[in-house]
């Protein structure tokens, strides 16, 4: 439980670099997967998880407002199912799956913070430097958010997929280490459309 | 007014820019964060202005981040050219033009910073890291791997991509500030300064280029060692990988996202795993 909470902690201020502060790319796959890897211990599979999530999600950019899966949610969210021992193929799918859930959980959150930034613009037009304690608090909560977000999604699906494990078939195994060896060729076959000189 | 001091304290607070983001006003309150010691300092005489002045750059405000600058440095130019308005048109006229680079920049910005950094760049440096990957003998395709990379094999290639995209975005953050505050009335707030287009092309084409050799370089690596055993499993992966890329390059006009080609084969294979096997 120690090591979740210590990758939930890291993961989420990591994914504060996605949108909210420094955009230096910590939160991309190749760059998040291998440090939460150094907190599990298994740096490689670190480096995998970050390498399939960024080839997954290249295709999607943030571009004009839209709202990608966060790499470094599924990073995390896949690195703490990692340490609770379930396999990387399960792992990264609830990992991926989380993601998608975060930036739909992101997009509520960008639209109810309206209410809460128009307070806070309110007490800065009062009081002008009421703005920098004004961006510390929404770090701390957009950190809180992700950081209760990751660690209920990593706790609720590891310990049920803990459970469920000894009673899964040799089948699904299979299945699902074959789809996730399919994820670096979709990914790698997506790269060359993506860099196609005439856009549609 | 742009002084060295200044110029690193605007820079720094830039990195807060999307801080609050949100879909009324977008990255208003990171932007009247990243202006407040400028307009401080401008405005030290007149300090019953902040609330008037704050109020602007408090209203809609949405381009990309590392782009960002030249939106800020020639809004603060054009923010002295305010303060130093003699008479109210003047003041109004200036307010015009103020509101008028604000949005037409951001847009500018947004559409340049986008194609490059997002569009170009930030693939361009996964592509790097993979080939590096690759070169190293880092294998990371497969689920389990007896062989285990050393600590540079791994790392190198992550803080190559990392210094790389970096070095480029700070470099443009950096200059995009001052060129933009100290560009001549007709040198279209220093955007002019670098050659955007041929930039992304080239970035494009190496791409295009790279991607194709990984690509190559990818299934040959995959299948490597595997010559002498031409069973069940080497063909299997042979047709995974061909099945793959021509899925993935099919759905690319249907616009699917990977993601969900994933999803559709995790279930896909369930189903065939459970009911044939």
């Amino acid at each position: 439980m120690d090591t979740i909470f210590w990758i939930c902690l890291l993961g989420s201020l990591l994914e504060l670099d996605t949108t909210y502060a420094f955009q230096l790319t910590f939160s991309r796959g190749i760059i998040a997967g291998p440090l939460l890897g150094l907190v599990t211990g298994d740096v490689m599979t670190g480096l995998q998880v970050g390498i399939f999530t960024e080839l997954l999600f290249i295709d999607i950019s943030p571009l004009g407002g839209l709202l990608p899966p966060s790499a470094a949610v599924c990073c995390t969210v896949s690195m703490a199912l990692c340490a609770l021992e379930i396999p990387v193929y399960f792992s990264f799918f609830f990992g991926a799956i989380s993601a998608v859930l975060f930036s739909v959980a992101e997009v509520l959150v960008r639209k109810h913070r309206i209410v809460w930034i128009q307070r806070q613009e309110e007490k800065i037009l009062k009081h002008p430097s009421h703005i920098t304690w004004t961006i510390l608090q929404a770090l701390f909560l957009s950190f809180l958010y992700t950081f209760l977000f990751v660690f209920g999604m990593s706790a609720s699906v590891g310990f049920s997929v803990e459970k469920l494990l000894p009673y899964l078939p040799e089948q699904i195994h299979i299945a699902s280490r074959f789809a996730y060896m399919a994820v670096p060729w979709v990914g790698m076959a997506a790269l060359i459309p993506l860099f196609r000189l005439k856009t549609r | 007014m742009l002084t060295p001091w200044m110029h690193l304290r605007l820079f720094f607070r830039s990195f807060f820019l999307q801080t609050g983001w949100n879909y009324s006003k977008y990255q208003h309150v990171g932007l009247a964060f990243t202006v407040y010691p400028f307009i401080q300092k401008l405005y030290a005489q007149d300090c019953q202005n902040y609330p008037s002045v704050l109020q602007r750059y408090l209203e809609n405000f949405n381009t990309q981040p590392v782009m960002a600058s030249f939106c800020i440095g020639a809004l603060l130019k054009q923010e002295e050219y305010i303060a130093k308005a003699k008479t109210v048109a003047l003041h109004q006229e200036r307010l015009v033009e103020w509101n008028g680079i604000k949005r037409s920049l951001s847009i500018t910005a947004a559409s340049i910073g986008d194609r490059l950094f997002w569009g170009a760049l930030k693939p361009l440096t996964l592509l790097l890291a993979l080939c590096a990957w690759l070169l190293l003998d880092v294998n990371f395709f497969e689920t389990v791997s007896s062989y285990s990379p050393g600590t540079w094999e791994i790392w190198g290639a992550c803080l190559a991509a990392f210094f790389v995209f970096n070095v480029l975005a700070l470099f443009v953050k950096w200059k995009g500030i001052s060129l933009s505050y100290f560009a001549p009335n007709n040198g279209c707030f220093g955007l002019t300064q670098f050659d955007w287009n041929k930039t992304i092309y080239q970035a494009k084409r190496l791409g295009i280029i790279l991607s194709v050799i990984l690509l190559l370089w990818g299934v040959l690596y995959f299948i490597h060692g595997w010559e002498k055993m031409l069973g069940l499993q080497f063909i299997t992966r042979g047709v995974l990988v061909l099945f793959f890329v021509s899925i993935s390059f099919m759905t690319r006009d249907l616009r699917i996202p990977n993601m969900y080609i994933y999803i559709i084969a995790v279930i896909l294979f369930n189903l065939v795993c459970l009911f044939q096997l």
